[in-house]
């Protein structure tokens, strides 16, 4: 099991976190391709029921960033 | 390319250092480009522009410390300064926000050496407030403020063991919330202040640690080490400013600021030509924008006529509808050059999306974002009959508008769309990865494929503006305010509770510049009295509001009648009222007053001033205590003033203040320094050890205990002033019709503390003067103008366009339960009233006045509100499209 | 408490024949022992039917969910809570109701009883602390403080916060209350250990939706699992499905449960529902000092926002 890799659903905040994640992009900083964005306009639209959906669909993480 | 963050985000070639134009060989960049960007040939070119006016907005520049050898700033690789420290701090810095000790050189040997600091030392006005080193005797304002928040952040980064020292002379945290946040620095982050200025750093030997030797406040000898030492650098003006000035022929203050007057902030010397930030005076980032927007203001008066004069509009393509047609996506994958392509294989994700439901064509562009592409993506749109799009590229935060435009280009509803991030959220990160970012780029585009399926057109609602603007305050604030909208050319109504106009500037002798206060006030007065686009109510209060932004209906009401006006903006500018003190015996001798019954006393001519042999003033007076945690700002430059005026009236009398930090910010530090000089005597005392007033045989007896001397003094004063604090009105109702936020305190809250320091988050309604925060004249009156700025932004437009992206409630499953109108920081929800025909007391959401944050969406548990847009289906078919096997 | 209802049906023979409330809501004897049902009683010649003893344990908050009459309601301490939550959350305005405040002393578990007797219970009597339960043969006496529901033994707001009338005078409040032991073991537990304890909790559970009908605070005209676009919750016993139940509706009930055990009283199988909604009534309490339904002035915790909340977890 040591190759198993986590998959990770991530909901980030438009005006953030999500910029962020760009700016990571444009300082090309390098991260394991792991992780998929979900963009929510502000993380107080995260519903618990998102990271729920997201778990038992499959992902081992959800992170909520914002 | 300077910073991460530039906009626009390209790149500009250094010609200093380009080969090619440097040598005339070389020219690889344009040999690799593919967009063929690259032109050698650019040259500066020169553009004469016609302009009604210019803003000088040209900033200050950090002092360097290095002509200091009793720092040793450049020999010393642990002492830095405060800007190099907030670099040290930011996670795109040099150690990616890791608090680290600089090495000597780049030799392995010292890298190696390189620690986590544990003890780190400030040491305040490093070129401020300093005549004998450098000419700089002004207080640059912000460099307190910074230091506390450099010093909480960097325990943050490192944790709590970490040991933060700050060395000051006076802490200057005026500004709204600072005294809170530096009491927290102090009591909650352990964050030492120790009150001495430091004459020498040393480097320990065989270490890069760092000794300074100190005297504290008890006056003991302290030796100290330090892991690392930041500068707190000051603000002043650069060069180039002063070359500017020259140039354009303006007054400078001898501290190399541009001259203003208290009256007009923002108005240089030369008619028609304003400045703004810190080439003004040094100030930090809200007062900076308040003055910005000022700046605008000013500008905008004298050009109102021109105004729309040079605009012209776009041609708009009709809209096709596609309501109850079956998904037909486009999916348009963007090579970025070699930025994706050469990580993620296009070819495969396009090939990869053709196949999913509902797209009817997918292709890959070099650019998907040049005008041939666009031109291109417009046809076959029309050609295919496609009605969702879907373009993989770069990233929304930039690009989503331009695609939008497109969409808007060939007949679609610009929300018809979506995009994929491959490029800042794969190709760039997973450089090493390119199979796995392959994978991802499917798996994005798929989520996005999902989503945009379920796209629905939206519209955007049209709503006029009503071009009548109201002020609430008629003080100086909501004066300027008032004149400031009318010189721009809309009818403005200022409402004022009293019956006279004026507000607490009523009650004020000189400015700190020595100007007249009544005199300029009466002809500011005058001045609106006689404009005809400013309609005056006195003696009217509001008795209720209706309706938000554009729209608004205030019902007045004075002694006599209610009157109803329909208004498009509010600005509130209810100002605040002098703290009656109840301690330091005050009420109980007439000799114990106010500073504003001194400034009536030199008003009135009061024959008492002239036969004074002790005048004392107690500063913060019901500031910065428990009750109102807050530093009132005006007073120690309002004491330091009036002290001077008394030994101008009478050069033999004895005045002292007692203080607890003085904070004559920026310029005004000039003023104190004259103090000083003039001997005024300063004693300082501390909030467990206040001044002690008794009433003896007809006699105020103030004691205190001396600083230097560490011994008690005993003045009999004539005269005892008493600096007491500026409080707010805590208007609860006028929170309430505006739904607009109080602080703790009392002062309403603005929109964004730093970068909206003058309008509410509720759109539509202004904030300026004393009920934003306490502030001298020159500020309440530049936050006047910048309150009218900000209004002019939406009076200026006779409709605004909601964005599509708001929520909407479905009534029938409502519940009422209310939860959406509580915590909506907007104002958007509100109940259907009982006028309703159907669904009397649902929620509604008015789409004008929501911002489109979807609070109220996930905290809805009947699930009765949708963020169009970012529906629930859609997020959920995002989560379900990312969870199928890529 | 057995004086009580003399005092309650003085009460509302007067309110009804004054016409001050159409209609009086409270308990009468049910059909089988312990069992005690909600009743509207519209005339002075119902009030008789109405009682009052430790089996009244159904909150009645939850009966005047979007009513349009004037109601007097009988309130023990927590239906006086949910009573508050109602007002606030626009459920039934304060206008329309007459609130008869009951100090109450705790109601007692049918099932505790039931097994305390060991066999089929006929008859229940109530005397002051004991209740003597009769069965085939037997009769057995109980101190009522060892069958008390499991929310009465710990409740520290047995009097009601909002009334009109009261029956009596006020009751003691229970002080030095360990209100969450057992919320303590869970959050105790290792990751593995939660899992199988709710793993072990929710197996009995058979969707019957009993635990949100007898909540106050589930009155959405459609709830979340009945809706369709997009469906929630899946329809089945499945394990997540019957999960993400428990937990959502745990959450919507967060910063406003007050406690009042209705769920766990309802729930056939024996399901202590409870578990759920007191972590988060614990955290509501420990990150932001809220009790729910204490004030008709304050909205819930969750709805609000102070500069001064805690914001630890975000880090």
């Amino acid at each position: 099991m040591s190759d198993w890799e986590p998959k990770i659903v991530s909901f980030l905040c438009n005006w953030c976190s999500y910029g962020a994640a760009d700016l990571t992009g444009v300082s090309r900083m390098q991260y394991p391709p792991n992780i998929r964005i979900v963009r929510i306009p502000c993380t107080g639209r995260m519903s618990p029921k998102f990271a729920l959906a997201a778990l038992r669909e499959g992902a081992d993480a959800v992170w909520v960033s914002g | 390319m300077e910073y991460a963050q530039a906009v626009p985000l390209k790149y500009a070639i250094d010609p200093d250092e380009c080969i090619y134009l440097q040598k005339g060989k070389c020219g690889n960049c344009k040999d690799v480009c593919p967009a063929d960007a690259i032109d050698y040939e650019q040259k500066e070119i020169k553009k004469t522009l016609n302009v009604g006016s210019i803003i000088l907005s040209s900033g200050f520049t950090p002092f360097d410390p290095s002509k200091f050898d009793n720092y040793q700033y450049a020999m010393y690789p642990n002492v830095v300064t405060s800007m190099e420290f907030e670099r040290i701090l930011s996670a795109s810095g040099p150690t990616h926000g890791h608090v680290l000790t600089r090495p000597k050189s780049s030799k392995k040997k010292d890298a190696e050496n390189v620690k986590a600091p544990k003890k780190i030392a400030w040491l305040q006005c490093v070129g401020s407030r300093d005549m004998n080193r450098c000419d700089n005797a002004h207080c640059s304002s912000v460099c307190c403020m910074y230091a506390i928040k450099e010093a909480v952040i960097a325990k943050e980064h490192v944790g709590d063991d970490l040991d933060c020292t700050i060395f000051f002379m006076d802490m200057r945290t005026h500004g709204k919330d600072f005294e809170r946040y530096y009491d927290a620095a102090r009591e909650k982050h352990g964050i030492r202040f120790e009150r001495s200025r430091i004459h020498t750093i040393t480097e320990v030997p065989g270490t890069n640690d760092l000794s300074v030797r100190y005297a504290n406040e008890k006056g003991e000898l302290r030796n100290e080490v330090f892991d690392m030492i930041v500068l707190s650098i000051g603000l002043e003006s650069s060069k180039q400013n002063i070359a500017l000035a020259n140039k354009l022929g303006l007054d400078l203050t001898p501290q190399n600021f541009c001259k203003t007057s208290t009256f007009e902030p923002v108005a240089t010397s030369r008619e028609g030509i304003f400045v703004c930030g810190a080439f003004q005076g040094p100030k930090d980032i809200p007062q900076s924008v308040v003055d910005a927007s000022a700046a605008a203001d000013a500008a905008g008066a004298i050009l109102a006529q021109a105004r729309n004069t040079l605009t012209r509009s776009p041609e708009v393509v009709p809209e096709t509808n596609v309501i109850g047609e079956r998904p037909r996506i486009g999916v348009f994958v963007c090579r970025c050059g070699s930025n994706i392509a050469g990580i993620v294989d296009v070819v495969a994700v396009a090939e990869y999306a053709s196949k999913l439901p509902y797209v009817e064509f997918s292709t890959d562009n070099l650019y998907a974002c040049s005008q041939d592409t666009q031109d291109n993506m417009v046809q076959l749109i029309k050609e295919k009959n496609l009605n969702r799009i879907v373009v993989a590229a770069c990233t929304p935060k930039t690009h989503e508008p331009l695609f939008q435009e497109t969409l808007l280009n060939s007949g679609l509803n610009k929300y018809l769309f979506e995009m994929a991030n491959i490029r800042n959220h794969d190709s760039w990160v997973h450089k090493n990865n390119p199979e796995l970012a392959t994978n991802k780029a499917k798996d994005l585009v798929r989520s996005a494929v999902s989503k945009v399926a379920l796209a629905a057109p939206l519209a955007e609602a049209e709503l006029e503006v009503n071009q009548t603007a109201m002020v609430i305050g008629g003080g100086i604030s909501g004066i300027t305010t008032a004149k400031s909208l009318a010189m721009q050319g809309f009818h403005t109504h200022l409402i004022e509770r009293s019956g006279q106009l004026g507000g607490q500037a009523l009650n004020l002798y000189h400015t700190a510049s020595n100007e007249d206060v009544q005199e300029k006030l009466s002809a500011m007065i005058q001045d609106i009295e006689q404009n005809k686009k400013i309609t005056i109510h006195l003696n009217t209060e509001l008795s209720s509001v209706e309706g938000f932004v554009g729209n608004f209906k205030t019902t007045l009401s004075s002694k006599r009648k209610k009157k109803v006006l329909e208004h498009g903006v509010a600005v509130i500018a209810t100002g605040a009222v002098p703290f009656q003190p109840n301690e330091y015996c005050f009420g109980q001798d007439s000799r114990i007053i106010t500073s504003l019954d001194l400034d009536k006393k030199f008003m009135d001519n009061d024959p008492i001033l002239q036969d004074l042999v002790n005048a004392v003033f107690i500063q913060c007076v019901g500031s910065r205590e428990p009750d109102h945690p807050y530093c009132s700002r005006v007073c120690c430059t309002h004491s330091v003033h009036n002290a001077l005026e008394l030994k101008k009236r009478n050069p033999k009398m004895n005045v002292y203040i007692l203080y607890r930090d003085i904070r004559t910010y920026g310029e005004r530090e000039i003023l104190y320094k004259e103090a000083r000089a003039a001997g005024v005597i300063f004693i300082r005392y501390s909030v467990n050890q206040k001044p002690g007033v008794v009433l003896s045989d007809g006699k105020i007896l103030v004691t205190a205990t001396d600083h230097v001397l560490d011994r008690p003094v005993e003045i009999e004063a004539d005269l005892l002033t008493l600096a007491s604090s500026i409080i707010p009105y805590k208007d609860e109702k006028l929170a309430k019709f505006f739904k607009v936020p109080m602080n703790d305190d009392g002062f309403f809250v603005e929109r964004h503390a730093k970068l909206g320091p003058s309008e509410f988050a509720t759109a539509g309604v202004f904030l300026c003067g004393l009920a934003h925060y306490p502030k001298p004249i020159d500020e309440s009156i530049a936050q006047g103008q910048a309150a009218a700025s900000r209004s002019v932004t939406l009076l200026s437009q006779k409709t605004i366009h909601t964005s599509g992206t708001v929520a909407k409630v479905n009534p029938a499953i409502c519940s009422s339960c209310g939860v959406c109108l509580s915590i909506c920081p907007y104002s958007a929800p509100s109940f259907l009233d009982a006028k309703a025909r159907m669904f009397r007391g649902k929620a509604q959401i008015n789409p004008v006045l929501c911002k489109g944050c979807g609070l109220c969406v996930a905290s809805c548990r009947s699930g009765a509100l949708h963020l169009q847009g970012f529906d629930n289906d859609q997020i959920f078919s995002q989560i379900f499209a990312l969870s199928e096997a890529g | 408490m057995l004086a009580y209802i003399n005092k309650i049906k003085e009460i509302s023979d007067r309110l009804l024949k004054e016409q001050k409330v159409d209609l009086i809501i409270g308990f009468r004897k049910g059909t089988i022992p312990m069992m005690n049902e909600p009743c509207f009683v519209k005339t002075s010649s119902d009030v008789k039917n109405l009682v009052w003893d430790s089996n009244c344990g159904i909150n009645l908050a939850n009966y005047l969910t979007n009513r349009k009459e004037k109601i007097g309601v009988i309130a023990k301490g927590c239906d006086s809570r949910n009573i508050v939550t109602h007002i606030i959350e626009n459920k039934i305005s304060r206008e329309q109701l007459v609130i008869i405040g009951v100090p109450c002393k705790g109601m007692i578990d049918r099932r505790k009883v039931a097994a305390a007797a060991d066999c089929e219970v006929t008859e229940v009597l109530e005397q002051a602390d004991v209740i003597v339960v009769k069965g085939p043969g037997i009769e057995k006496t109980i101190k009522k403080a060892d069958v008390l529901q499991d929310n009465c033994a710990i409740c520290i707001h047995r009097n009601p916060v909002i009334n009109d009338e009261m029956v009596a005078g006020p009751v003691e409040e229970q002080k030095g209350v360990d209100r969450y032991e057992d919320v303590r073991k869970v959050e105790a537990m290792s990751p593995e250990e939660k899992w199988n304890y709710f793993e072990e909790l929710l197996s009995p559970c058979i969707r019957c939706y009993a635990c949100r009908n007898a909540c106050p605070l589930c009155y959405c005209p459609t709830c979340f699992v009945d809706e369709s676009k997009p469906q929630w919750v899946g329809k089945t016993l499945d394990t997540i499905d019957t999960r993400t139940f428990h937990f959502l509706r745990a959450y919507h009930c967060a910063g406003r449960c007050t406690d009042c055990g209705s769920c766990t009283r309802a729930c056939p199988m024996g399901i202590d529902v409870r578990a759920f909604t007191k972590k988060l009534e614990k955290d509501a309490l420990e990150l932001f000092g809220w009790e729910a339904g204490m004030s008709v002035d304050e909205r819930p915790t969750l709805d609000t926002f102070k500069p001064d909340d805690p914001d630890k977890f975000i880090k």
